[in-house]
């Protein structure tokens, strides 16, 4: 059993390269990596790697959208063998674009380094009303529930999904991390949202000390 | 001096009257203004601004698409457009549609589907003849810098397969890429060769691709000089072949890929947008010899319709600007509703003063 493997795994996210990352894969458990060693060691630490890369503009969308594709390859690949080791998610986020937003670039890598990070992610799309997010809390118990916005004009709707969990009563059972291109620290604040990440790989980490704290 | 000898003159690094002066404007700000603009529809005409854009070009790869539904339930209509995107409509509200689903997210159907029906032939009915020998003609009369106008490559192909297929594709099949800026750049070429030598030449070529978002390009600057630049080579080849300058336009922060465009030939970079992360003054340190400006005037700042606001932003930019002979005033993206005329008629006779020679 050769450590390389893992390294190989990390890389071959990083370069997006799904058949590798099969081929590791299937090395791997043949060699008598657990598979949780394997989406730990392996192909979370490239994604996580990758995202630092992706904050510092050393890569771009186009890298992480295949990374994410390999990464993705390779979680299926280990999903039975996962389930029994009894490994599970770290915990569940709820996520979507607000209402009268149809933007989902961003979302959709923020929801990729989730899932790179042990995340179950349950993703309700662009345009989605307030209701909807309460409806997906009371049905799936996210720790977190995060919210993109990319217009000034749909902003307030994040706003709008923290006032509808308060008249819920679900607002103290979930966190809320708010994101987006006009979104700031201080508008977080405002809004009483719990944090705010200027990218995707940020969203990631600061959606784990959510769940740890 | 008319705006249409400025714009002119600017371009070619040539003394001028004062900074050029040229503005866009959201949708509803026409509507919002209606009393004020007292019937004037035309709003280049009403602020007498230097430049007259007409956009004459369909390149849809399915002319004969229209949108056809192929899902409806009580509130929203489900259809195709000339593209084969599917995209989803709210029958009651206005509003940009939400793209549902691409046809072509990779080669096979770009193979299958769209190039043949690009490369069918037919190019005059993607030409609106009619449309751009008016806007030439009302151009000419008011002495304005008439151009032509049209998305370039990179923004063709996201109308075709969305961003999130381009970028991965970009990534995992470079040679379908390619092959795309190959045909939708030819096409660009062989549609305005086609009008130009029927309608007459333009002043100049503006071409729209959107290249950046907040903070960061969509790709690296290695991307851009493997897959786009060849595109953008191309068009901006033959605007020059014919004397023609060129402006670009792009959103977001492109500062990494300015080296590109410039190897490209672009004369002019419009829109250097401030709250993406772009830096005026900066770019005019590092690239002013070879660029000419338009743009990076914080829109922010005109629609706090605070005069003291605008004086600011104008006193820290038009100096340093002016005295490079290359600049054209001009926000950083548009013009909102929520703008007062008279604070944007305020803003545009500041510029002036402040941008005379
Ligand atoms: C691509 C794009 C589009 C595409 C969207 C395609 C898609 N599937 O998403 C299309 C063409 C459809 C589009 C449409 C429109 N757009 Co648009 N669009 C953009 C553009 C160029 C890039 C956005 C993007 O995808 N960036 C790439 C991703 C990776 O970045 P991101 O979304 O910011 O996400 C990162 C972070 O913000 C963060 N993040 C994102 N979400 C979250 C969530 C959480 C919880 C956290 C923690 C972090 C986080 O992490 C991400 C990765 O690091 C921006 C320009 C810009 N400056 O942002 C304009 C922009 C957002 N659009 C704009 C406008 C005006 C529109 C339209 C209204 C245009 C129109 N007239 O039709 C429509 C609106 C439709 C609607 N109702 O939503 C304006 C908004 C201006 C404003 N004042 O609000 C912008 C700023 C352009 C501009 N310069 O004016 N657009």
């Amino acid at each position: 059993m050769s450590t390389e493997i893992l390294a190989n795994l990390s890389l071959a996210v990083q370069k997006g390269r799904a058949k590798d990352v099969e081929a590791l894969i299937a090395q791997g458990l043949a060699e008598d990596f657990t598979a949780q060693q394997l989406l730990e060691d392996g192909l979370l630490t490239g994604m996580n790697l990758l995202g630092v890369r992706f904050k510092n503009n050393e890569v771009f969308v186009p890298e992480v959208l295949i990374a994410a594709r390999a990464l993705n390859k390779g979680t299926l690949l280990l999903k039975t063998q996962l389930v029994e080791e009894g490994v599970k998610p770290i915990g569940t986020v709820v996520i979507g674009t607000v209402q009268g937003d149809l933007h989902d670039i961003g979302k959709n890598l923020v929801r990729m380094m989730l899932e790179g990070s042990g995340f179950q992610v349950i993703d309700l799309g662009v345009d989605v009303a307030p209701e909807t997010f309460v409806e997906a809390v009371r049905e799936h118990k996210p720790q977190i529930v995060a919210l993109s916005a990319l217009l000034t004009t749909t902003m307030g709707s994040q706003r709008g999904v923290i006032e509808a969990l308060e008249g819920a009563g679900l607002r103290g059972t979930v966190k809320v991390m708010i994101g987006g291109a006009p979104i700031t620290e201080a508008y977080a604040n405002e809004i009483g949202a719990d944090a705010y990440t200027a990218d995707a790989a940020s969203a990631a980490q600061m959606a784990k000390s959510l769940v740890a704290a | 001096m008319t705006g249409k000898e400025r714009i002119a003159r600017i371009l070619r690094r040539e003394p001028v009257d004062r900074i050029g002066i040229h503005e866009h404007f959201w949708g509803d700000t026409a509507k919002g203004w209606k009393d004020y603009l007292n019937g004037e529809g035309n709003l280049e005409r009403f602020w007498d601004l230097d430049v007259c854009e007409c956009w004459p070009l369909n390149l849809v790869a399915d002319l004969d698409a229209g949108s056809v539904i192929v899902a409806e339930d009580e509130n929203t209509a489900t259809y195709y457009d000339g593209n084969r995107a599917t995209l989803r409509k709210h029958k009651f509200k206005d509003g940009t549609p939400e793209h549902v689903d691409f046809f072509v997210k990779d080669r096979e159907n770009w193979e299958a589907w769209a190039k043949p029906l690009l490369l069918a032939g037919a190019l005059d009915r993607r030409i609106n003849y009619a449309a751009y020998e008016q806007s030439r003609q009302i151009a000419n009369e008011d002495g304005r810098y008439f151009v032509l106008s049209g998305v370039n490559v990179f923004e063709l192909m996201t109308y075709l397969c969305g961003h999130e297929n381009l970028l991965a594709g970009m990534a995992l099949d470079p040679e379908w890429v390619a092959d795309m800026v190959d045909v939708y750049s030819r096409m660009i070429v062989e549609a305005q060769t086609r009008l130009i030598e029927k309608s007459g030449l333009p002043d100049g070529i503006w071409f729209y691709d959107d290249l950046g978002y907040k903070e960061h390009p969509f790709l690296s600057p290695g991307m851009y000089d493997e897959l786009v630049l060849p595109g953008h080579k191309r068009t901006m080849d033959f605007a020059h072949a014919l004397g023609l300058p060129v402006i670009l336009h792009s959103c977001g922060f492109v500062e990494p890929l300015v080296p590109g465009f410039i190897e490209a030939g672009v004369d002019c970079l419009q829109v250097i947008e401030i709250k993406a992360g772009m830096d005026l003054l900066k770019l005019q340190r590092l690239y002013g010899d070879k660029l000419c400006f338009m743009g990076g005037i914080d829109a922010r700042v005109i629609c706090s319709n605070d005069k003291a606001l605008i004086d600011a932003e104008l006193e820290a930019k038009i100096p340093v600007m002016k005295q490079g002979g290359n600049f054209i005033i001009h926000s950083d993206h548009s013009v909102p509703p929520t703008v007062k005329p008279e604070i944007f008629r305020y803003y545009l006779e500041r510029a002036a003063a402040l941008g005379k020679y």
